[in-house]
């Protein structure tokens, strides 16, 4: 299957735009609506489908490759990488884990017990999946 | 060796009323897309034709692939594509015929490519230039840079006059120019910092006759950040955060911008007994936040 999900990205958000394409394939792929084997859009289609300079994809795919979640075959294109899926969860835990530490220094700094953190970041969670939701609802084509 | 594509070293130019460049340095690497940011008066078009060989500077020098532009020889020229803010074609004469003309002068002219670019920018290939609106006029001027098949294209406020489809066609242009094998380099001026965000590999602002800053866009997305700590009583005296741009200090609140890389930057906040809070910025805000401030605060002096 060629691939044509959506993919958006803000470069507002404090998060280099390469690292927001990795985390959003990496979704796709976790969720399921990607699987391997599937191709991923050329570098010249996704920049110019995105407006973002070509580098900016070549680094976000080289990277997934580096990690074995995505397979570059010369001539044919980019593609899922077979164990992507069994690696999707690990990568999750380690894109996460120097937010999760940055949030931990800055509650016990606070004064901030973990119970609290946590319902935070549920609370967190409840609005951005209220977003998310209203936005996937169109994309898998 | 190692040599950037667009160079100025200490590049100073005054008209007689004040410095509008004052020691300015720039490197651009090869194949980069560069994105020049600046208020208007800033100085942006003033540097592009600095490098251009259009203006000679009081100080410094200004390169293009290594050489002067103005002392280099033609075929040298040839490499170099430049669209200035206001340009003015020959009035009478149609793109198709610009085109013909302006062929000559660079080997690498593809007519092909330019036949494409107008069926693609939606540019009138026949009518003559002084019939055409200005955002037509606009496109012949790209047009016209872009099928010379330069390796250095500067760009001076390319995307003024143009709608928002137009916009974008350019920058589609433009991202397939840096696919392209040799890789363009390009130099992009304007005052509008969205068309930057995305295609822009590196970030700089002109400000006060210098950059202010120049840096991978990748590293102002991730690390650029608002800062703000609110003390339990007045914000100490002597504090000083490492590598913060701009500071403000307000009672018991102080702010600042800054590249923050670690979070060891924000430790002389912490031990304060501050509470702390970091934001991410983007582009716009921290254009405004470092442009606007500053010349506040020179205002004031």
């Amino acid at each position: 299957m060629s691939w044509n999900v959506h993919l958006r990205v803000d470069p507002g958000s404090g998060v280099p735009v390469y690292r927001q394409l990795m985390n959003q394939i990496r979704y796709y792929v976790s969720s399921g609506a990607i699987a391997t084997g599937d191709q991923l859009p050329s570098i010249r289609d996704l920049a110019r489908g995105l407006g973002v300079n070509p580098t900016t994809v070549v680094k976000a795919y080289s990277e997934l490759e580096n990690e074995g979640f995505l397979d570059r075959q010369q001539g044919r294109g980019v593609f899922i990488a077979d164990q992507a899926r069994t690696q999707s969860s690990a990568d999750f835990d380690r894109a996460l884990r120097d937010s999760a530490r940055q949030l931990v220094v800055e509650a016990t700094q606070l004064g901030i017990d973990v119970e609290r953190v946590v319902n935070l970041v549920r609370l967190e969670y409840q609005r951005a999946g209220k977003d998310a939701t209203r936005d996937r609802g169109h994309q898998h084509v | 060796m190692y040599e950037p594509v667009i160079e100025a070293r200490g590049l100073s130019k005054d008209f007689g009323q004040g410095a509008v460049l004052d020691g300015l340095d720039l490197t651009v690497a090869q194949g980069s897309f560069y994105g020049l940011l600046g208020r208007n008066g800033a100085g942006k078009t003033t540097l592009l034709r600095l490098l251009m060989g259009l203006q000679t500077p009081n100080a410094g020098e200004a390169l293009i692939l290594g050489k002067t532009i103005i002392t280099a020889g033609e075929s040298h020229r040839a490499r170099v594509a430049y669209v200035s803010q206001n340009q003015t074609l020959h009035p009478q004469l149609s793109a198709e015929e610009l085109a013909e003309y302006v062929a000559h002068f660079y080997p690498k002219w593809d007519a092909a490519y330019a036949h494409r670019l107008a069926g693609r920018l939606e540019v009138p290939w026949t009518q003559r230039w002084s019939e055409l609106s200005g955002g037509q006029q606009r496109k012949v001027g790209l047009l016209l840079a872009l099928a010379a098949r330069p390796e250095v294209l500067l760009l001076d406020e390319p995307a003024a006059g143009l709608d928002p489809v137009a916009r974008r066609e350019l920058l589609e242009e433009l991202i397939d120019l840096l696919l392209e094998g040799d890789g363009c380099t390009v130099l992009f001026s304007t005052h509008i910092l969205s068309d930057l965000e995305r295609p822009a590999d590196t970030i700089g602002v002109l400000a006060e006759g210098r950059m202010l800053l120049s840096q991978p866009t990748e590293v102002l997305q991730s690390q650029a950040r608002r800062v703000q700590a609110v003390f339990p009583g007045d914000v100490p005296d002597d504090l000083m955060l490492a590598g913060a741009w701009r500071s403000h200090r307000d009672g018991r609140v102080y702010q600042a911008i800054l590249g923050l890389e670690s979070d060891d930057q924000l430790a002389p906040l912490r031990k304060a007994g501050a509470t702390v809070d970091v934001f991410p910025m983007d582009l716009e805000e921290l254009f405004i936040e470092l442009v606007g401030k500053r010349s506040l605060s020179t205002d004031q002096v």
